[in-house]
């Protein structure tokens, strides 16, 4: 297995204020890998300089060794499917328009989506269990829905490369775990390699197989889960005390030690 | 589209049903065997005789081209409101509210200032203007927040900008020469139009309208904002100014044909995705059949009600206004709108 996703000297910034440092890492094929930091760290900056959203300054994203530097947007949508943070629409769709929309980027300009691509819509919704939610508008979803109508939007986009930004924040704890399970399975299953930011380093130890660490806009730490994730990197990082817990056979799980002591 | 054949099929009966009662009424009252008379003769190309000649002329000259130009204008106003609606997201928005009509309201007036009664000056400064102005509107609104209330307020204040200009033409125009055609302008009517400007108008609005439905579905993920577009495969930048560009040039031929008439590109978007729902597919259509209902409907009241003529667009902001705040009130229940 090489590396699917490679990012290389990535920097950006806004006007004077330099977000991302010379970030550099690789995704293997088939994995998740967790981006960690504190909030403004820059990890929803980094996924967006990665599909392109946001353009780079200065370094290279490289999917399967190519550098989507002079990509087409609609190219660079067949590579890689991006779940947003929570969003509210403008606009009463249905949750199986939203998912429709997945086939924008497989669609020539003056193409519309078929009466198969609505069925097959359909079946995203259907995979992730939320079919009966299909003609429902997508702004009375509660939280937890909405991500999975969007996550079912990634699927139907059909790419090897599933991004998410922050998918369990605004959701209650059963959902977090319910999006996350799917997540890993939609990875496995489909054979995606898939890069999500996280608030909770616990989730990140349950779900991830490799991490991201980034701190003020530069690369912490990088690698594998189990070489990265240590009491040090984690005290550090949140600026806070904080003890592993190593059940057996169960993952690791992250305490604060002394509440939110600051070092 | 599929799913709503109903509610087009009554469109399009109610569309051909308004389109024989506008024929019909009027000062010169035709009826309906007279309507079939006439419009037989011209099919079977056989001299109806001399009773044809005086409701032939009325209906060939005067009210055939007035009907389809209020059809296409109604269709082009509401469509152009569901562009800009879809394109900047926000549900409030209309060519009224961007600036683009009060900017071809100006460069029209401009125009007239300047160059006299040329239809073509008209028609092109109109357009250079419109996108003068929702250019500036959308810039203002993107630097002071880039929200659903920034945009409406920085086209108010473009607007604004814009009708003061239109007042200061009008206060230094020839009151005898270019003051008239100044003030038809600002009130929007559909009473002086004639087979030679209406071609023109309604060929316009036709290219317009076409390009807009062929590219209609991709309204769709424009409208869920332009970072979710652009993952999703789009180059919003470009689509933006397509959309801005057809949007502007079909309002600019509604304006230099008929003057400025409101309220019917905010409200019939909102009346047609009550009907319809969000979907630009039905939408854009839908929304095109129901605008020329709309406006042939006002047009045909403004002409038909006793004690003469009105402006159209005076009908079509007291019918509008209040259904717009009938929104605003119920909007809470229908989902809500995001700032």
């Amino acid at each position: 297995m090489g590396a699917l996703l490679s990012v290389e000297g990535l920097c950006f910034g806004y006007r004077k204020k330099q977000v991302l440092h010379e970030i550099s890492f690789r995704v293997e094929k088939g994995a998740i890998c967790g981006l960690l930091g504190p909030n403004a760290s820059g990890k929803s900056t980094l996924l967006k300089c990665i599909n392109g959203v946001l353009s780079t300054h200065r370094g290279e994203i490289r999917v399967a060794g190519k550098s989507i530097g002079g990509m087409s947007r609609q190219e660079v949508a067949r590579l890689m499917a991006v779940v947003p943070q929570q969003m509210t629409l403008a606009f009463g769709f249905t949750a199986l328009q939203m998912v429709v929309m997945g086939k924008a980027a497989m669609l020539g300009r003056l193409s519309l989506p078929s009466g198969k691509d609505r069925s097959d819509a359909q079946g995203a919704l259907d995979e992730l269990g939320v079919g009966a939610l299909a003609n429902r508008t997508f702004n009375e979803l509660s939280g937890g829905e909405r991500q999975l109508v969007l996550l079912a939007r990634a699927i139907f986009q059909d790419t090897s490369i599933l991004l998410l930004d922050e998918p369990t924040s605004h959701l209650d704890f059963r959902n977090q775990f319910m999006i996350m399970d799917l997540v890993r399975e939609m990875t496995r299953t489909k054979g995606l390699t898939t890069l999500v930011s996280l608030h909770d380093p616990n989730l990140a130890a349950r779900y991830c197989d490799q991490l991201v660490v980034l701190k003020e806009g530069r690369l912490h730490r990088e690698g594998p889960l189990d070489k990265v994730f240590e009491r040090e990197t984690i005290s550090e990082l949140y600026g806070m005390e904080v003890v592993l817990h190593r059940p057996k056979g169960g993952p690791v799980a992250v305490f604060p030690l002394h509440g939110t002591t600051v070092l | 589209m599929k799913d709503h054949k109903l509610a087009f099929v009554v469109a399009i009966i109610l569309l051909a049903v308004s389109s024989a009662i506008s024929l019909i009424l009027g000062r010169y009252w035709i009826d309906i065997g007279t309507l079939r008379d006439v419009v037989l003769s011209a099919i079977t190309g056989q001299d109806g005789g001399q009773s044809l000649a005086t409701p032939g002329l009325v209906l060939w000259s005067v009210r055939l081209p007035r009907v389809l130009v209020a059809i296409m204008v109604g269709a082009a106003l509401s469509v152009s409101g569901a562009v800009f609606q879809g394109l900047f997201r926000n549900p409030l928005v209309s060519p009224g509210i961007l600036g683009v009509t009060s900017g071809a309201s100006f460069g029209a007036t401009l125009a007239i200032f300047t160059a006299g009664n040329s239809l073509l000056a008209i028609e092109g400064s109109a357009f250079l203007w419109g996108l003068i102005a929702v250019t500036i509107t959308y810039q203002i609104g993107r630097r002071s927040g880039n929200s659903v209330t920034s945009l409406v307020l920085s086209g108010v204040i473009v607007s604004a900008l814009f009708t003061a200009g239109v007042s200061f033409l009008k206060f230094k125009a020839d009151p005898y020469q270019h003051l008239p055609a100044m003030v038809f302008w600002s009130m929007g009517s559909f009473n002086s139009i004639v087979w030679g400007d209406a071609v023109r108008v309604l060929v316009i609005i036709t290219i317009g309208l076409t390009v807009v439905y062929l590219f209609r579905w991709w309204l769709n993920p424009i409208a869920l904002g332009d970072e979710d577009a652009m993952t999703l495969g789009i180059d919003v930048p470009k689509a933006r100014l397509i959309y801005i560009f057809i949007g502007t040039l079909v309002v600019a031929a509604s304006v230099s044909a008929c003057g400025n008439i409101g309220w019917v590109g905010l409200v019939v978007p909102h009346m047609a995705r009550i009907i319809v729902g969000a979907d630009h597919d039905a939408l854009i259509p839908f929304t095109a059949l129901l605008g020329g209902i709309f406006m042939l409907t006002m047009d045909t009241l403004a002409r038909a009600l006793p004690g003469g003529e009105i402006p159209v667009g005076v009908l079509t902001a007291l019918i509008g206004a209040p259904f717009f705040a009938y929104l605003l009130m119920t909007n809470e229940r229908r989902g809500g709108w995001q700032n």
